[in-house]
């Protein structure tokens, strides 16, 4: 006979009587409790006769013995959820009142312990916020301790569940709730770290901005902040913590010391506000869902406007810079290349028929990085915001790292901004895999993060690895028709021409923008290495293939190639045919092959060089060759109404590796 | 002046008791109860030591005055009319009620009603009876105070008349009268632990006669189920030293009680039986009462454990037999003797209930501490008693075996005692148990359990090398 056959029979027994008398079924489990003390079944059975008579204060008693000695059964689980939920949703079922008053009965941090244990339990994001809120109503005290977590975990289900709005349900939640169950006086340290959590998730919402700008002049007042009162916007509010930074810091350090929470705090609000309305504008689908038509991502690079202009200007400023970066390199280890792409001041060059709010997006680019800048202004507020940034896990917050990344590219960083950038394709793997479906945004989010790879290393002057990265994202473009590109690129021409070098341009990230974008980045790639000194036709031949896009921008540096050729007397590119069907190009290079224009030898063909070389040794054959560059002209000629955009797409598919391994 | 101060001396006694003799039965009572507030409570004052004795020549004063004993063969003492009589209750009630001193009522009390041995005891008790019940009709609480303590104090066959004498004029009687004595319990509970302790001593189902009356058996279970710390009342005021005179009732009901429940289902078998020879059904008797048995039986068990979380926190367990083994082995020997008799019929069921709670109580009262007895003794008290299956695991106790958890399982305490309900008891229980917890019970700390060294079997949980012995397990 086992212990395990005799609480059988006990419980069996109890449970025969429970109908007939309840009262001798009590008796033998209490017997068989004194016998079996460990027994989890007996207690169960004890309980489930007071639960199912509806007995408060006699279920509550044995509810409390069996969480306390049995925690671990699986049973006991599943009659805590059932009372958890019964205190969440407002039933007036007799039998969830019930419920409800048995939890009642219970002491006071069993209640809590309960409540935080049913939290671990569940699964679904909602529920658990709502168990949080539960535990954070019923124990305000524990608000330090577990505020946070609420907001991490609304935070949680922002980037983990791909709802089509993803945090509504969330925000009305922690909004309602939290913001009017916690203004209530005598709590000012432990309120302000629940706001902070409020910021954090508030970060992924609009509208309840304005009531945490309303909530920090309640918590000011509390806090006994300096000078803190209602009614300040955010702009407001960082003027003057920013005037309250630097006149402390230029007093005694004991009260910057003091103000030093609120500096961070506010300033890390202003921040989140800005940069979230930043990123909002910048990669809207991160906060609604998939994509609309209207709302593209759009993305920051470098101003290429510029790249049709004289190479003679652009080069020595570009070998100053380059040098001045490689000196860098070696002495500081530093990746800031350059003291004017370091700058302040840089401007950001927006299409304004395109991005309507574009004002208003800068700005919050500009707040963003202003509130950035001050709160790393010291060591102590950084070291204070660190601390917020760690214990919200900000560094998985992918809206986040993508106004870092451009702060980033702002500040002329570009190694950083690289580091910064794998950091945010790994976060976005990670999503991907969570939502198990490349979805067409996903895979526009994925090609804005490498287009902006391409731009750092050009802007670092490596030249393979952004014409590698600039390919890659070509491969996955779809050329538009090149005529609805032209009559758009044409609105920023007369900009684009006073501009220097080192502005920043935002740049919707669809197929239309980027394919240009692409066309001329790689044209500023080859531009350098095809009017150097030494003659490398491969490279000026992909120069003029893509000079042919956006023509005739590009003519001038069309004629200072066509120079250069009549220099060296020859010209060979075995591609011109495949890829050249601008008919004054095609023109000029008919012209450069005649006496008046210098009888230039042009190997244009494919295997042509091949030829020559044969046909010097048998002779009458070189007219043979005349014959066939003069068919593929008029070939040529009759190609001239092809989409160039297709042309050039198929430019940097076919030829990539020749692209790739043309460059140093 | 210093004749009222102290004790008169014998002449002047003599001078009291003549001019006593001239006075009529009722105005000599009255002068006599007079002369012990004077003299007894002016004792009580002066005195800083022991309460004062009683003096021999006012112990006959009251005999020969209050309860008419003759002093001598030639004066025959006049006795008071029926009238008198009540009138002189009427006067002891108010006196009583009256007296705010505890101690000099007390006195008093125990001067007119201490059973001296001789053959006033019969009168005494004749005027106690009376004087209860007025008490109880009229719900003088000092009065009931006064009868718990005699109660306490006094052998238990006269504790058993007083009962009889109660029940008679309450139950019997007049049937309606029960609702009087039923909310005596709120006004004085510890008369009430103490009458309980008297009448489950009277009616021992020994015989029809002596099976507790439906009424009362109701209203008993209605005191218990509302308020189980009821049973525990006088054992827990009573001082762990203090000696209690030989033969007095148990210093708890539960025994007593617990004969109830396990002799009651026997009990109307043995009725059923009779009236089956008689030719009269009286079946319906029996099941009537069966849940309030089954009720009372569950009250009792969770007493038990109410009992352990009281005797772990005064460290007591193991030292204190509030069962004790000698009564037990009473009841089991009454049982298996009730059993014998039944055992041509067909009352199997009947007898498996009885066992069962027999065992259940056994079981409990051992886990709580209430019965020190070890499982080797328990199977020799129980060897006559007919096979029940829980019986016999009661007395090979638990198969041990390596605990489920990690660390040893600390004892569960199962108080039944939940807040909110203001006690009744309380003004006279300072005790941690009985008085109402601000907070939930569960929050107390308890201590655990201390396996004591010298009953190291009477720890409920603790592995006992007899249980392993044991060869035969119950049959199912």
């Amino acid at each position: 006979m086992s212990a395990q056959g005799d609480c059988e029979f006990l419980v069996k027994r109890a449970r025969e009587l429970v109908p007939q008398d309840p009262y001798a079924a009590k008796a033998w489990l209490i017997t068989a409790r004194t016998l079996y003390p460990a027994d989890f079944n007996i207690q169960y059975e004890m309980y489930s006769i007071e639960r199912n008579a509806e007995r408060t204060a006699s279920a509550g008693r044995l509810l409390y013995d069996i969480f306390v000695n049995f925690p671990e059964q699986p049973v006991v689980w599943r009659e805590i959820a059932v009372i958890t939920a019964a205190l969440r949703n407002d039933s007036q079922d007799k039998h969830a009142q019930f419920l409800k008053g048995v939890f009642e009965t219970l002491p006071g941090p069993v209640q809590c312990k309960m409540l935080l244990k049913a939290t671990e339990q569940c699964f679904n994001t909602l529920e658990k916020a709502e168990m949080l809120l539960l535990l954070l109503k019923r124990f305000p005290e524990s608000v330090v301790q577990h505020g946070v977590s609420l907001g991490e975990s609304l935070l949680e289900a922002e980037t983990v569940e791909n709802l089509d709005t993803p945090v509504n349900c969330f925000r009305k939640l922690f909004g309602s709730q939290e913001v009017g169950g916690l203004k209530s006086p005598g709590r000012g340290r432990s309120q302000r770290y629940v706001i902070d959590g409020l910021s954090e998730k508030s970060s992924v919402v609009t509208e309840p901005w304005e009531r945490l700008l309303e909530m920090v002049g309640v918590v000011g007042s509390l806090c006994d902040w300096q000078g803190e009162k209602a009614n300040r916007s955010y702009s407001e509010l960082l003027q003057r913590v920013s005037e309250l930074c630097r006149y402390m810091s230029a007093t005694d350090s004991e009260g910057f010391a003091r103000c030093c929470a609120q500096i961070v705090t506010c300033c890390t609000l202003v921040l989140f506000h800005s940069a979230f309305h930043y990123v909002s504008a910048v990669q809207p689908s991160l906060f609604q869902g998939h994509t609309s038509l209207s709302s593209c991502p759009w993305v920051l690079l470098e101003d290429l406007s510029s790249v049709y202009t004289d190479v003679e200007v652009e080069r020595k400023h570009t070998h100053k810079k380059r040098k001045l970066a490689d000196g860098r390199e070696k002495t500081m280890s530093s990746d800031d290349e350059d003291m004017l792409a370091k700058g302040r001041g840089r401007h950001i060059v927006v299409n304004k028929a395109e991005m309507p709010g574009w004002a208003e997006t800068v700005e919050h680019f500009r707040t963003a990085r202003e509130s950035w800048d001050l709160l790393h202004s010291h060591q102590s507020l950084e070291t204070e915001f660190v601390k917020i940034c760690s214990a919200w896990k900000t560094e998985m917050w992918m809206w986040f790292r993508i106004f870092l990344t451009d702060m980033i590219i702002y500040q002329g960083q570009y190694r950083k901004a690289l580091s910064s950038l794998a950091l945010m394709s790994s976060l976005q793997l990670q999503q991907n895999q969570i939502q198990n479906s490349l979805s067409s945004s996903s895979s526009l989010e994925t090609q804005r993060a490498i287009i902006q790879q391409a731009s750092c290393h050009y802007a670092l002057g490596e030249y393979r690895m952004a014409c590698e990265k600039l390919l890659e994202v070509v491969s996955g473009l779809m050329p538009q028709n090149h005529e609805a590109v032209k009559s758009s690129e044409e609105q920023r021409k007369p900009r684009g021409k006073t501009r220097k070098g080192n502005d920043l341009r935002l740049i919707p990230c669809t197929s239309k923008s980027i394919l240009p974008f692409c066309l001329q980045l790689m044209l500023a790639c080859f531009k350098l290495r095809a009017f150097t000194d030494n003659r490398d036709d491969l490279a000026l031949g992909h120069v003029i293939v893509l000079l042919q896009y956006d023509w005739p921008q590009g003519e001038n540096l069309f004629l200072k190639a066509v120079d250069k050729i009549c220099q060296q007397g020859s010209f060979q590119y075995e591609n011109f045919f495949n890829y050249v069907t601008n008919i004054d190009m095609l023109e000029e290079f008919a012209y450069l092959r005649t006496t008046e224009g210098g009888r230039v030898q042009l190997e244009l063909l494919p295997n042509q060089g091949m030829l020559i070389k044969h046909h010097t040794v048998t002779r009458g054959i070189t007219k043979g060759v005349k014959e066939d560059f003069r068919l593929a002209m008029e070939r040529q000629v009759s190609r001239c109404g092809e989409n160039l955009l297709t042309v050039l797409h198929r430019f940097c598919i076919n030829e990539k590796i020749i692209l790739v391994q043309s460059l140093p | 002046m210093s004749k009222i101060t102290s004790f008169p001396s014998t002449a002047e006694m003599s001078d009291i008791r003549h001019a006593l003799l001239r006075r009529d039965p009722l105005s000599a009572a009255k002068e006599v109860l007079y002369h012990l507030d004077i003299s007894l409570g002016s004792a009580l004052q002066s005195s800083t030591g022991p309460t004062p004795g009683l003096e021999k020549s006012t112990v006959e004063l009251v005999e020969e005055f209050i309860f008419h004993v003759p002093k001598d063969r030639n004066i025959q003492p006049k006795r008071m009319s029926c009238v008198q009589e009540l009138q002189l209750l009427e006067i002891m009630c108010s006196y009583f009620q009256e007296q705010s001193k505890d101690a000099i009522r007390q006195i008093i009390f125990s001067a007119l009603f201490s059973l001296q041995g001789n053959k006033a005891d019969e009168s005494r008790m004749a005027m106690l009876g009376k004087l209860v019940s007025m008490a109880i009709a009229v719900c003088r609480v000092p009065i009931l105070e006064c009868a718990a303590t005699w109660l306490q104090r006094t052998h238990s066959a006269w504790c058993v008349r007083l009962a009889r004498v109660l029940m008679d004029d309450y139950c019997t009687l007049v049937p309606c009268a029960i609702s009087t004595l039923q909310n005596i319990c709120s006004a004085s509970p510890r008369f009430c632990c103490q009458l309980l302790t008297a009448v489950t001593a009277l009616y021992d189902f020994s015989s029809d006669e002596l099976t507790p009356p439906p009424a009362l058996l109701e209203m008993l279970v209605g005191w218990i189920t509302e308020d189980p710390r009821l049973l525990l009342l006088t054992f827990i005021n009573t001082p762990l030293n203090s000696s209690l005179p030989l033969g007095c009732l148990e210093i708890t009901p539960l025994l007593g009680l617990l004969r109830w429940c396990v002799k009651a289902p026997l009990a109307y078998q043995r009725g059923r039986k009779s009236a089956l020879t008689n030719g009269h059904g009286e079946s319906e008797k029996g099941t009537a009462y069966e849940e309030l048995y089954s009720k009372l039986h569950l009250s009792v068990l969770q007493v038990f454990l109410m009992l352990q979380v009281h005797l772990t926190e005064q460290n007591l367990i193991g030292r204190l037999a509030v069962l004790p083994v000698e009564s037990v082995a009473t009841l089991v020997e009454e049982v298996s003797r009730l059993c014998e008799k039944l055992t041509p019929f067909p009352a199997a069921n009947h007898i498996q209930l009885a066992l069962d709670r027999l065992a259940q109580a056994l079981q409990v009262a051992m886990a709580t501490g209430a019965l020190l007895c070890a499982r080797e003794d328990l199977r020799t008290l129980c060897s006559r008693l007919p096979h029940n299956n829980l019986l016999q695991l009661v007395m090979s106790g638990p198969v041990v075996q390596p605990p489920p958890h990690s660390g040893p399982f600390q004892p569960n305490m199962y108080p039944h005692i939940h807040p909110g309900r203001p006690s009744t008891l309380s003004p006279h229980s300072p005790h941690p148990v009985l008085s109402p917890h601000p907070t939930h019970p569960a929050l107390s700390p308890h201590r655990p359990l201390t396996a004591h060294a010298a009953h190291p079997s009477l720890s409920p949980h603790a592995f006992h090398p007899a249980a392993m012995a044991f060869p035969y397990r119950p049959i199912r």
